[in-house]
């Protein structure tokens, strides 16, 4: 074998290795939506719980396509802010947006990124659930998970984004481009949707509870599993001899995110324990502690990594009650998981890193860029979500029908029923408030 | 069909159905692009009918 035979060799099965690292992330991340889809029918009322599941399947059927029709192109495009840049390359009618022996890169890094896009759609599917539309829902997912996060990517988790290249934005684990702006988007959407009939008497909030609590925690744990491809994909492997960096371009390694990645689901259940002592936000403390630490998942002393996601893990209960006293019924605690945790783990980012340099002539990591980020994720997010589901209000076609969500939207719109031998779907169970009661409250 | 644009797989580049026929990738991508606008259509009008059933 020649010297120049072994190079082409080495570097076949290192373009091989690129490919295999992110195929099997993204196939780690389809467990995120395994576990969404096991929490969301969980959190729902039996009267709902198959059309919780649908419209979780349907998100990711959606998020895909889009992507694939104008998702990655966004990305590719617009990390100078509005204005688009020369991106033709990851147009779908180009060469490289299909099977090609030349190009090992696109394929895997579309398929890792439509994941994430579809994550910030279940972030959605989880808060509306029980009233939404499903029509109404598909829209929104498709707008936020193959249009708004992605814009948010090309300016905070892109090497030439703006924030980046102005501000020394550092938000390696996604905890703003991804979690904050699915929470606050979140947030816009809940605003202009409403409470479920209910939730709120005299001012006060009901409490509606999930019909199978252990399916929901079970499918918070498969998200934590999921996680871990999610985490994984955040990293660049690099070919030649550089290894892997963050999408920044600083170097980083597997062993730092495996410190802290663990770190922070612990400190996040231990501190949501602390602050609520109930197994739905205990659970979701493991989410919103890997979120609060997940922008500085590269930096952090795994220590220090535990406190803060404690923190946000005390936090995220909290803020959740605050939001549902402020009259909005997020059904499973989005906006605090998602919106505040991962705006307050771009945020710490600053506070406890600051000075630590980006590679080459790019700016320091500072408080002030930090915080910018985190509002201009915050604003992303929120800005389309109010907005889109504005209009879809003021048509009339953001909400079901007061009929149908008393009578439960399985019976109405779903030709199935998922325990058909022990609680039919076509009965009132107990608790469930009756037809005359809703029509007085709605 | 003879959507193939190689004859051999000799120095490959992309080699995907219609790859060197962008009537064909034209056709292939409206045609998934309505998919998904008819799935949202039809989710409306079920919608609609169910919910005017159950009224």
């Amino acid at each position: 074998m020649t010297l120049e035979t072994l190079q082409s060799t080495f570097e076949m099965h290192q373009a091989m290795n690129v490919e295999v690292f992110y195929w099997w992330c993204t196939a780690i991340m389809f467990m995120i939506h395994a576990g969404f889809l096991a929490y969301e029918i969980g959190a729902s009322r039996v009267k709902n719980a198959l059309t919780s599941g649908m419209k979780n399947i349907l998100t990711l059927s959606v998020i895909i396509p889009t992507f694939y029709f104008f998702g990655w192109w966004i990305y590719n495009a617009f990390p100078n802010g509005l204005i688009p840049i020369d991106a033709s390359a990851a147009l779908p009618w180009s060469m490289s947006m299909g099977p090609n022996v030349q190009d090992m890169g696109t394929g895997i890094f579309f398929a890792a990124f439509a994941l994430f896009g579809a994550t910030t759609g279940s972030i959605l599917s989880g808060a509306v659930i029980e009233r939404i539309r499903l029509s109404a829902f598909l829209i929104l997912a498709a707008i936020l998970g193959s249009a708004v996060w992605i814009l948010a990517g090309a300016w905070g988790w892109h090497p030439s984004g703006w924030l980046l290249t102005e501000f020394g934005y550092h938000d390696v684990g996604a905890s703003g481009v991804v979690h904050a702006v699915a929470g606050f988007f979140a947030l816009g959407v809940l605003m202009n949707l409403g409470a479920r009939v209910g939730k709120f008497k005299d001012g006060v909030a009901m409490y509606i509870p999930p019909h199978s609590l252990p399916m929901s925690l079970i499918g918070l744990m498969m998200i934590i599993v999921g996680f871990f491809g999610f985490l994984g994909g955040c990293i660049i492997f690099n070919g030649g001899d550089t290894g892997w960096t963050t999408i920044y371009g600083n170097p980083t390694n597997l062993s730092a995110f495996g410190f802290n990645t663990l770190m922070g689901f612990a400190g996040g259940v231990i501190g949501a324990y602390l602050s609520s002592r109930e197994p739905f936000w205990t659970m979701s403390g493991g989410l919103a502690g890997i979120i609060t630490v997940a922008a500085g998942l590269d930096l952090y002393y795994p220590g220090l990594t535990f406190v803060l996601a404690a923190s946000g893990g005390v936090l995220m209960p909290i803020v959740g009650r605050w939001i549902e006293k402020l009259g909005i019924d997020d059904a499973v605690g989005a906006v605090a998981v998602h919106g505040f945790c991962g705006f307050y783990g771009v945020v710490l980012v600053g506070v406890v890193a600051s000075a630590y340099p980006n590679i080459g002539e790019l700016p320091d990591i500072t408080f002030t860029g930090q915080l910018l980020g985190a509002v201009v994720m915050a604003l992303t997010g929120f800005i389309p979500g109010w907005g889109i589901s504005f209009a879809l209000k003021k048509f009339n076609a953001l909400r079901v029908p007061p009929h149908v969500e008393v009578l439960g939207l399985d019976l109405v719109e779903i030709p199935a029923k998922p325990y058909p031998e022990t609680v039919p779907a076509n009965r009132v169970v107990e608790g469930t408030i009756t037809p005359s009661e809703s029509e007085k409250l709605a | 069909m003879f959507s193939s644009p190689i004859s051999s797989w000799d120095n490959v580049a992309a080699y995907f159905t219609f790859s060197d026929s962008p009537m064909g990738m034209a056709i292939s991508l409206a045609a998934a692009v309505g998919i998904y606008l008819y799935l949202n259509i039809s989710i409306m009008k079920h919608e609609k009918d169910a919910f005017d059933k159950h009224k």
